[in-house]
């Protein structure tokens, strides 16, 4: 309310009331083309983030990461689910396109 | 003995696989993309120079032409030398090593070799690579003094990017080389 009086009510009749150092009215226009002109570059900017943040093809993060490795394997207990873990790509590799239909 | 069988890229162009065995335990894929097409060569080029004859006709410059003639010549020969790749091809030798080469249009090739002990695995890896997921194949290098982990991923056939049924293909002729090199480490 107090940005919508500051912007509209005319210099001359703030002054009167003895309130002058107020900022420049420019300000009312130019803080939301700010904020508009922001929000749009954060669409790229998140966008971009999130390209540069994508593992490249070459490196290791795309087969495994720290807590894969570190994994310990539980015991093998007859009749009962297999305990989850983290299979390594060869297995999976194999497993996937190996065998002959 | 060799067969060809074609294929589609990632990007949809036809390529073709092309596999030869050299003996027992050596077996070489090479994977050819297309070659540079006659429209898009002339396509550019009467971009550029249109490009360029607009720009004369602002600025009555005449050094804008022959500007635009000598960077298309010399942008062919870069692009050529440096960027079109016509064949990546994989040499698989079972007790020695991996052999992968790439030859450019131009006629240059450039060649790495892997030695065996270096070698994990060559395995199909899927991943994100600008807003696609893609299939890509590639080899595992492990340390060799730690045989349990990765050190290094190396993608292979990185410009041709054949789809999955090729990467099957060539994914099943390493691991029967890979397999027999695998389990008789110790036979000469």
């Amino acid at each position: 309310v107090l940005y919508l009086i500051w912007a509209y009510v005319p210099e001359t009749w703030l002054f009167s009331l003895g309130l002058t150092y107020w900022p420049q009215k420019y300000w009312a226009v130019a803080l939301p083309v700010y904020l508009l002109v922001a929000v749009g570059i954060g669409y790229i900017l998140l966008f971009g983030i999130n390209m540069m943040s994508t593992a490249p093809l070459n490196s290791t993060h795309t087969i495994t990461d720290n807590f894969a490795k570190k994994q310990q394997q539980k015991e093998f207990q007859e009749e009962a689910i297999p305990a989850l873990r983290d299979i390594p790509i060869s297995e999976v590799n194999r497993m996937f396109f190996l065998p002959e239909k | 003995m060799a067969e060809e069988r074609r294929f589609f890229s990632a990007s949809g162009v036809p390529i073709a696989l092309r596999r030869r065995q050299h003996s027992a335990s050596c077996r070489e894929l090479a994977v050819r993309g297309p070659r540079l097409q006659l429209r898009s060569l002339s396509a550019a080029t009467s971009a550029v120079w249109l490009a360029a004859y607009g720009l004369f006709a602002l600025s009555e410059n005449s050094m804008v032409l022959s500007a635009a003639i000598f960077i298309t010549l010399i942008g062919l020969i870069i692009y050529l030398h440096f960027v079109k790749i016509d064949q990546e091809s994989l040499l698989v030798i079972g007790s020695l090593g991996i052999q992968v080469t790439s030859s450019y249009a131009s006629g240059k090739e450039s060649t790495t070799f892997i030695e065996m002990g270096q070698v994990k695995d060559v395995v199909i890896n899927e991943a994100i690579h600008m807003q696609k997921v893609i299939y890509y194949l590639c080899m595992l290098l492990q340390d060799p003094e730690d045989p349990q982990g990765v050190s290094e991923v190396v993608p292979l056939f990185q410009s041709t990017k054949p789809r999955l049924d090729c990467l099957i293909e060539v994914y099943k002729s390493c691991q029967e080389i890979l397999e027999q090199s695998k389990t008789a480490p110790q036979s000469s």
